[in-house]
């Protein structure tokens, strides 16, 4: 590495910081995702006769629908924004790694779905009197779950904001890949609020945590290819 | 069991289904091919007449 | 013009033949299954395009990790080629298995590891079709469909794994574990020699349309090629 280039990990926080710097004054894609959360989890509630009985077993999915929903929104934003502004190219010229650059993007978005997240969670709480929701080992696979919801939602944002189609394209391409984290996050956080003994958690838990790894790391591998031009 | 049920008539579904995908596989191959062809003999025509 | 492979044509032949080959041993040579009567004999053909569809996907996500180091076109055209032909093929798997399931499950359907995943594979090849169709530049779409296959090959098995979580009827032929699943049925060695002839006919035949496939991508490309440059 030349020595006027900055580390990655300084590289990495820089961008992360550009994210919320920016995102802390303008605020569009905190709000977009907030409300469009609340949008969902209102329609859930007629949909599914969200009664104590139904809540019990469904909570965890409609958690997850939620958050898969207002992450493709946030994705798509964040990367259509460094699209559009030409900011993209800015940061390939710039003499940083290119991982910096996935990561960077990986961090920031991922930092907008916990804050996201950590709203919506406690409103739930509240409209349904459902306080199981708080227990760690719940916001644990919650977290879990989000970091290879981003990983693999940021490569495939990266992709599809290149292309003809870019706002239909996320969910299409992101959903059927994604499929593995959210099953495996439901069933876990599902088996947690029903108080499922701990083996029966386990395995879902391992599959969340392999798949994280392995698409972290290919996330990360493909991603020269994705952004070069 | 001695009676087989009879069920000859989704074996029957089953197998027009599948010569059925296939042969419009093969069908959009053909044409996919033929439409290419054209399009090149046309172009290679264009091309050669430019050059005149 | 280039003129077509004597080697092409006597495959062609081949495949014509396997087929009839495969249809006459599904049809006429196995014995009739006695639980579900005629309707098992779509077995032979399900198993066979399963076989080919998860084969075309596998050669599909490797021939992506070939195209992304070397960036020749050429595997481009393969990948684009075997996702093709085993989208096809997984259709028909998955048909077959719904009017199988019919009469033996009593549900076209049901959300069983097996079917979603087939199922979710065939969404995710329909995206790369996607993707593929809304980028322009020939280059850039054979990158990212080939990253596109690469994360397909790697969903594909945890999907299988997270469904399976939740319970099974789908019966394992191959394998020995068919005791719990519904509609099991034990196989006679006629059916095996069936089956096995089912699976390289459908190799047979796979391996024929990849070449006219691939053929069929050659002429896209020097079409495409042409274009620009009469237009210039």
């Amino acid at each position: 590495m030349k020595p006027s280039a900055p580390s990655l990990l300084k590289a990495t926080f820089a961008i992360v910081q550009k994210d919320l710097a920016a995102e802390l004054r303008s605020r569009e894609l905190l709000s977009a995702m907030l409300v469009f959360s609340m949008l969902v989890i209102l329609i859930f509630n007629f949909a599914l006769e969200l009664n104590i009985d139904v809540r019990k077993s469904v909570t965890a999915g409609v958690l997850w629908t939620t958050f898969a929903f207002a992450g493709t929104l946030g994705l798509n934003r964040s990367m259509a924004v460094e699209k559009d502004r030409g900011c993209m190219d800015g940061l390939l010229l710039a003499p940083v790694d290119r991982s910096a650059i996935f990561f960077g993007k990986a961090i920031s978005n991922l930092a907008f779905m916990l804050i996201v997240e950590a709203i919506v969670i406690p409103m739930y709480a509240i409209l349904y009197n459902e306080t199981r929701i708080f227990q760690p080992e719940f916001l644990g696979v919650l977290l879990l779950g989000s970091i290879g919801y981003i990983a693999v939602g940021t490569l495939l944002s990266a992709m599809s904001v290149q292309t003809r189609t870019r706002d239909v394209l996320l969910p299409i391409l992101l959903f059927p890949v994604a499929v593995p984290v959210l099953l495996a996050s439901v069933k876990a956080s599902g088996g947690i609020i029903t108080g499922a003994p701990f083996a029966e958690i386990l395995t879902p838990l391992n599959l969340l945590i392999v798949y994280d790894i392995v698409f972290i790391a290919i996330s990360f591998m493909v991603f020269d290819y994705v952004v070069e031009e | 069991m001695e009676t087989y049920p009879d069920t000859s008539s989704y074996m029957v579904a089953g197998y027009i289904v599948s010569f059925l995908t296939m042969g419009i596989y093969v069908l959009s191959m053909y044409i996919r091919n033929r439409n290419l062809k054209r399009d090149l003999e046309t172009l290679e025509d264009m091309d050669t007449n430019k050059k005149k | 013009m280039q003129s077509k492979p004597i080697a092409l044509t006597i495959l062609d032949i081949l495949s014509v033949i396997s087929l009839g080959v495969a249809t006459y041993f599904a049809l006429v040579f196995a014995p009739t299954e006695l639980f579900m009567g005629q309707v098992q004999r779509v077995f032979y053909f399900h198993v066979g395009t399963a076989w080919v569809g998860m084969l075309g996907f596998i050669l599909a996500a490797i021939a992506g990790i070939i195209y992304l180091i070397n960036k020749d076109m050429r595997w481009d055209r393969f990948e684009v080629a075997a996702v093709e032909i085993s989208t096809m093929f997984f259709f028909i798997t998955i048909v077959l298995g719904s009017i199988w399931a019919r009469p033996a499950w009593n549900t076209w359907w049901t959300w069983d590891p097996r079917l979603t995943t087939a199922a979710i594979t065939e969404l995710i090849y329909i995206a790369y079709f996607m993707l593929r169709a809304g980028i322009e530049d020939p280059e850039k779409r054979a990158r990212f469909g080939a990253v596109y296959t690469l994360l397909g090959g790697i969903s594909v098995p945890i999907t299988f794994m997270v469904i399976r979580l939740f319970r099974t009827i789908h019966p394992v032929v191959i394998g020995n574990e068919s005791a719990a699943a519904q509609g099991g049925f034990s196989m006679s060695g006629d059916m095996v020699t069936a089956m096995l002839v089912s699976f390289a006919a459908f190799t047979i035949i796979f391996i024929d349309l990849m070449w006219h496939r691939i053929r069929i991508g050659g002429l896209q490309d020097k079409v495409e090629e042409l274009k620009l440059k009469v237009s210039m």
